[in-house]
């Protein structure tokens, strides 16, 4: 499973970064986690608001920040 | 483009049924006259059409979706009800255009943006 975080660097996007690493440790799912912070690989995901939050590039969340517990819980639908 | 809602601003998406008839063509270019006036984002109605999840959640999460109809059919109002995303909806033929018949020029197309652009 690959879980992207979508953002061009903003203090939002860090923090869902870091929410999503606490997420995967907690339930201890091997998931590759990657940013992508360009804006053209961005748009072609669809991606109007950032922060964004995809699983094996199905976009799950857009403009939210989301919690740790937020993040478990679309991981345990998608797993 | 992309917005970032860390900015604090309004995002705001524009989408047009981009349809094949002249009201179709207007709705097209309004929304484009919308955009380069700052008024939102223009982005793709197909692509939510097409159940597209990164264009979805985007406008779930964007504060105003501004949806341009060229014609009662009103496909893009459907797109957005079928998703339940919240919108904004105008139609061109509501402002003195017929579907068919009214020719698209530069001044039709500049008085329906500033027709539309006041009620968004």
């Amino acid at each position: 499973m690959k879980v992207q975080i979508l953002g061009t660097g903003c203090p939002k996007c860090k923090m869902l970064e870091a929410n999503a690493r606490e997420a995967l440790t907690e339930i201890g799912l091997d998931a590759e986690l990657v940013k992508v912070d360009n804006i053209d690989d961005i748009m072609d995901m669809g991606v109007m608001v950032t922060p964004a939050l995809a699983i094996d590039g199905d976009v799950k969340s857009a403009g939210k920040l989301l919690t740790k517990d937020q993040i478990i819980t679309i991981l345990k639908e998608v797993k | 483009m992309a917005g970032c809602s860390c900015a604090g601003s309004q995002i705001k998406l524009v989408y047009a049924c981009s349809g094949a008839a002249n009201t179709g063509l207007l709705s097209d270019q309004v929304a484009r006259k919308l955009r380069d006036q700052g008024f939102g984002s223009m982005t793709c109605l197909a692509a939510v059409g097409a159940d597209l999840s990164g264009f979805i959640q985007s406008g779930k999460s964007a504060d105003k979706n501004i949806v341009i109809d060229g014609c009662p059919v009103g496909c893009g109002k459907k797109i957005f009800e079928k998703n339940n995303i919240p919108f904004e909806h105008f139609i061109t033929t509501n402002y003195g255009v017929e579907k068919g018949k009214t020719e698209i020029t530069q001044e039709v197309i500049s008085r329906v943006t500033s027709e539309i652009s006041v009620k968004i």
